[in-house]
């Protein structure tokens, strides 16, 4: 009962922070793509434009909710929720600080890898369900992305597992806080293998230059072309949401998470965690988004083969430094 | 108390998902169903003290095999509308075979003595991987050539239709060569 209690609480707590998160980060963006483009942003509603996403939320709880007539209802009405939970539930076995973890499992890394791969569901189901040909060639997009990234993805994750010993999130930041970040020392298997996880990250969470099952450009607005008002909504927030906890992922397991001086662990966590996700924001403004067949070039020719090497490296890395 | 009625909900959801599974006409329908059902089996391992067999499981069978599927349905299909029809045989032969199979195995287990420990083992995942990497490496292995051995495979068979390999090669330099992982029509 007791853990009942304690999951409840920490999951609430956990939804509320990143919807809040979430809802400022959409402030953060829009002034920071702004400041790029050499414009000012939002400033109208409330103090510089700060109020702007609940103008947002507003408008589009107005909209009108629409089903197509020729659509697979019940498939197109479930993939928006479930996008917006399998993106929630990986942040479940993030240590925000040494002693603020939801559920420290055994086998986090596992899990947060296996929730990630789950993401692509939803994404299938709206492309599928919407019956639409653009929202479909979106789907499509998106699974071969997913699958394809998964993999790089899973190499990468497990440099720091081999070299801290654990698939624990919270030992593995631990290790860290008691040795060296894993992008310091060894660096030249820590940097490459959180470069590789980022970007994995990236185009599992479909953001520019990995935005192709989107692409508005050629696919009007690929798998959300046929969604309106809340049900759109739900997947612009499963977006952010996915990229704040890859971020935050990215920093427990190569940024040393809440490891830090002078202040307490939460704050080192929430920085590293911004700082990572400003850095998203700064790709995402910069970057042309890739054809489908360089994405795939990128994975299978690069990221897939120095993956391979490098927890190959970092096997022998334990065994004859470590 | 609390982990028998956890079992029998799982349970539940296992069986009406697995019933979804055979009885869905939509072939698209059938599979999310079939990826219920797998999620359920990976709370069961979870119940069990198996945390690593629940995360693999999930991430193998659903991240990638079910995934798989769906793609296989996508691309494949002539799809005029969301419906992918389901084809099958008679319900009837489907009745009788499952009923055998359904005896078959209740009498096998109904009359093996397997002795069940009370509580279930607690292994962690580093007794599991020196059981995998040292006592059963051999057998690891062996399986692992058994998987490359597929692959390629696979890959050999795939790539039979490729109509010429000089020029295929020559595409490569500035986009790859249109292979299964190609996707974009």
């Amino acid at each position: 009962m007791n853990d009942f209690i304690h999951g409840s609480l920490y999951g609430g707590g956990i939804i509320v922070v990143l919807l809040t998160v979430t809802a400022m980060a959409l402030w953060f963006e829009r002034k920071m793509a702004g400041r790029m483009h050499s414009r000012l942003g939002p400033t109208i509603v409330g103090p510089f434009g700060l109020l702007q996403p609940v103008a947002d939320v507003v408008k589009l709880l107005q909209k009108e909710d629409i089903t197509p007539e020729k659509a697979d209802a019940a498939l197109f009405n479930l993939a928006p929720p479930m996008g917006a939970i399998a993106a929630i539930a990986v942040a479940a076995v993030i240590p925000f600080s040494s002693s603020i973890v939801a559920a420290d499992l055994e086998v986090g890394v596992l899990y947060l890898l296996a929730i990630g791969a789950l993401g692509v569901l939803p994404v299938f189901i709206a492309g599928w369900g919407s019956n639409n040909k653009f929202a479909m060639l979106g789907g499509m997009r998106a699974i071969a992305q997913s699958v394809s990234y998964e993999v790089p993805l899973v190499l990468a994750a497990m440099v720091p597992v081999i070299l801290s010993g654990s698939m624990k999130v919270s030992d593995i930041v631990a290790y860290q806080a008691a040795h060296h970040w894993m992008v310091t020392w060894p660096f030249f298997l820590g940097i490459p293998a959180f470069a590789i996880f980022m970007l994995a990250m990236l185009a599992e969470a479909n953001r520019i230059p990995f935005d192709i099952p989107e692409a508005e450009s050629e696919l009007v607005a690929g798998i959300t072309t046929e969604y309106t008002g809340m049900k759109f909504a739900l997947f612009y927030v499963a977006e952010y949401v996915h990229t704040l906890v890859a971020s935050a992922v990215g920093a427990a397991l190569f940024l040393g998470g809440w490891d830090g001086p002078f202040a307490p662990g939460i704050w080192w966590m929430v920085a590293k965690t911004l700082v990572l996700f400003a850095f998203i924001y700064w790709t995402r403004y910069s970057l042309l988004r890739f054809r489908s067949d360089q994405l795939m070039a990128l994975c299978w020719r690069w990221l897939v083969p120095t993956g391979v090497v490098l927890v190959a490296a970092s096997a022998v890395w334990v065994v004859f430094a470590g | 108390m609390s982990s028998q009625i956890g079992f029998g909900l799982v349970a539940a959801i296992i069986l009406v998902s697995a019933l979804f599974v055979v009885r869905s006409k939509n072939l698209i329908h059938a599979v999310l169903w079939l990826a219920v059902t797998l999620i359920g089996t990976a709370a069961l391992y979870a119940q069990l003290n198996a945390p690593f067999l629940a995360g693999v499981q999930v991430l193998t069978y659903v991240g990638g095999v079910v995934t798989l599927m769906v793609f296989g349905v996508m691309v494949t299909r002539r799809h005029g509308g969301a419906e992918a029809p389901a084809e099958s045989d008679s319900d009837e032969k489907g009745f009788i075979f499952a009923t055998a199979l359904f005896v078959v195995l209740a009498l096998a287990i109904w009359k093996s003595p397997v002795p069940l420990p009370v509580q279930a083992p607690i292994a962690t995942t580093n007794q599991l991987a020196h059981a995998l990497l040292d006592d059963y490496l051999i057998a690891f292995e062996a399986l692992s050539l058994l998987l490359l051995a597929a692959i390629v495979g696979a890959v050999v068979l795939a790539r039979r239709r490729d109509p010429d390999p000089v020029s295929g090669e020559e595409a490569g330099a500035a986009a790859p060569t249109r292979s299964t992982t190609e996707v974009v029509p």
